[in-house]
């Protein structure tokens, strides 16, 4: 055990290499992800023409690639996908560290707060009910409604958890546990009534996560919501710190946590809302990558937040990829494959010694 | 630095815990504040250090009026020992002491030399230098609180409240904690619940009984028989101790 402690926190200058590796490797995983497909496409040829387009032509020559068609199927259709699954991977792991956080708890991830309820109930009323026939809405609804309903339940979330005093995390759970089970109850309550068979079935695909919907042009909100967060997050590491002490030291240390859960709460919030709009629920990538981080970098937020964020986007990318082969020709949704390595993951950390959720 | 508290009323629910309690700590005085569980100590300690808002009065660390400045500027000059409360997720003593400088810092500041330097002489102090890379999750419950007075004198608070620093330690501990504290030749207000302690580490007692100052005065002009008594309803006598020399006391239900 202590021996293991020493290794764990004392990590030292290995911190930096450690990330530098993680960079590389994501790096190659997305060369890697736009290369395989339906259309085979060689590694070496990926890597040309991706250097070639970032570099403007600079470096990487497009002689040796094969079809002109390869520079569509990787830039139109496969590099989105990769950058949204890196986006989501890193959106996903920074909302569940700062969660985690916020309510105290190793449990908690970024849909602990009824975003997850919250979003399905909106998503659920666009799909089944519609917003009515405006074409501008049909074509946003469901990443609108699930916008919608994800936002409201945080705030409701955050209103229930103040009502009488300070915001604590054990307010903040429960209130957001109750609202869930009512947002939940709501969804089950539209989809009894709907008569539509189609709609359920695209329902039920929706909660299951997909990141094929990917596209260009929905990125620049996905960028923007997502990198500003992180930009936010990581230089927040001396109160994300301080709230593992809990109030009462905190306190005494100058900072009075109350005010910032709320305002971490609505930062994630928009985060995590914005994800699950454009690409449904993807379980566990939340909640065991800041585990994961934590076994390699340490607790302190200084250190696990670029760490964090790292190995969530290079946990989506191979997930994506995952999701993509295996099974030929069938593209399952990647909420399945997450919790698929996710469980098992999370079990190893449960029976591992080494590793006590900080318990 | 003074401490200067006048007229602290708290209530909790529509419960009157503190009732209308004043007292003042000189510079680089070590004043004690004594009474059963429940008399309202921890209360009143927490009125103090701004973790509970009282109903009314006033509490002056030199001339900054706590209850209205902000946290950070009153934890840069007021430390905190607690009593010792639970964590979900683990750091290492280092990181822990370290947080004791977050109210010197800006958002963005990054550790200094400096700092770390601090941290260094708290750890010194407190005796646990070679705890430095240990997880805190896996020390003793006395290791723990001595990482927590590590903290808060990496805080350099020029004032310090202690709450019952000492519950669940062995005696050595105990010494070593109030040792420490007592060499920072700071203010300090604790709560103690060992009497013989407190005669010996303090300069001056509040004794509280039912949220109001009960006694006041030198530790032998509090600690006698009947104070006691009517403190914690047992009987109680006192000697000099012939091998210390201090207040002792033998009780009795």
């Amino acid at each position: 055990m202590d021996t293991q402690n020493r290794s764990r926190i004392g990590m030292g200058n290995m911190y930096y290499v450690v990330i530098a590796l993680l960079i590389v490797f994501i790096l190659l995983s997305a060369v890697y992800s736009v290369s395989i497909g339906q259309v085979h496409i060689p590694f070496r040829q990926s890597m040309d023409i991706l250097l070639h387009t970032i570099t403007n032509g600079k470096f990487g020559s497009l002689d040796n690639v094969q079809s002109e068609s390869f520079l569509n199927i990787i830039l139109q259709i496969r590099m989105p996908r990769v950058v949204f699954a890196l986006l989501i991977g890193i959106g996903l792991s920074l909302c569940g560290t700062v969660m985690q956080a916020v309510v105290q708890n190793p449990l908690a991830d970024p849909y602990i707060l009824g975003i997850s309820s919250g979003a399905s109930l909106g998503a659920t009323f666009a799909i089944l009910v519609g917003f009515g026939s405006s074409a501008l809405l049909a074509q946003f609804g469901v990443a609108f409604g699930a916008f919608v309903g994800a936002m409201l339940t945080s705030v409701a979330v955050l209103v229930l958890s103040s009502i009488g005093g300070k915001a604590t995390s054990v307010k903040l759970v429960l209130s957001g546990v109750v609202i869930g089970a009512l947002c939940s109850s709501f969804s089950s309550l539209i989809i009894f009534f709907a008569n539509n068979a189609e709609g359920i079935k695209t329902v039920t695909f929706w909660s299951m996560g997909s990141l094929a919907s990917s596209s260009w042009d929905k990125a620049p909100i996905m960028v923007i919501v997502v990198l500003l967060g992180a930009i936010l997050f990581l230089f927040q590491h001396r109160i994300l710190n301080t709230m593992l002490l809990g109030d009462e030291s905190a306190i005494t240390l100058g900072i009075n946590l109350s005010a910032y859960r709320k305002f971490y709460m609505i930062a994630t919030a928009l985060v995590t809302g914005t994800m699950v709009a454009y690409a449904g629920m993807i379980g566990f990538v939340g909640l065991i990558i800041p585990h994961i981080a934590r076994g390699i970098f340490g607790a302190d937020h200084k250190r696990l937040m670029l760490g964090t964020l790292l190995l969530g986007g290079l946990f989506m990318i191979w997930a994506d990829v995952l999701s993509r082969i295996l099974i030929e020709n069938v593209e399952l949704p990647i909420g399945i494959i997450t919790s698929v390595i996710g469980s098992p993951l999370f079990i190893y950390m449960i029976v591992k010694k080494g590793y006590n959720f900080g318990g | 630095m003074e401490l200067v508290v006048k007229d602290i009323d708290v209530n909790i629910g529509k419960k009157e815990i503190v009732k209308n309690i004043s007292l003042q700590v000189k510079n680089q005085q070590f004043v004690g504040l004594i009474g059963p569980n429940g008399c309202g100590k921890s209360t009143f300690l927490k009125s103090i250090y701004k973790s509970l808002k009282p109903q009314k009065g006033l509490v002056l660390l030199d001339d900054l009026d706590v209850l209205k400045a902000s946290e950070k500027k009153v934890s840069q000059n007021l430390g905190v020992v607690g009593q010792f409360n639970e964590m979900h997720f683990d750091l290492t003593v280092q990181q822990m002491v370290m947080l004791g400088r977050t109210p010197h810092k800006k958002l963005l500041e990054s550790d200094r030399h400096e700092d770390f330097e601090i941290v260094e002489e708290a750890l010194t102090r407190t005796n646990l230098l070679d705890y430095k890379t240990r997880s805190f999750l896996s020390l003793s419950g006395g290791e723990k609180q001595r990482v927590i007075l590590a903290r808060t004198i990496a805080q350099q608070p020029k004032f310090m409240i202690l709450d019952e620093p000492t519950n669940h330690l062995d005696i050595r501990y105990q010494i070593e904690i109030l040792s420490c504290v007592k060499n920072l030749n700071i203010g300090v207000l604790a709560a103690l619940h060992d009497l013989e302690l407190a005669a010996h580490y303090c300069d001056y007692l509040y004794a509280v009984k039912d949220g109001e100052v009960y006694a006041y005065g030198t530790p032998e002009e509090v600690l006698t028989p009947e104070i006691i008594e009517a403190l914690y309803q047992i009987k109680c006598q006192t000697y000099k101790n012939p091998i210390t020399n201090g207040l002792s006391f033998a009780y009795e239900i």
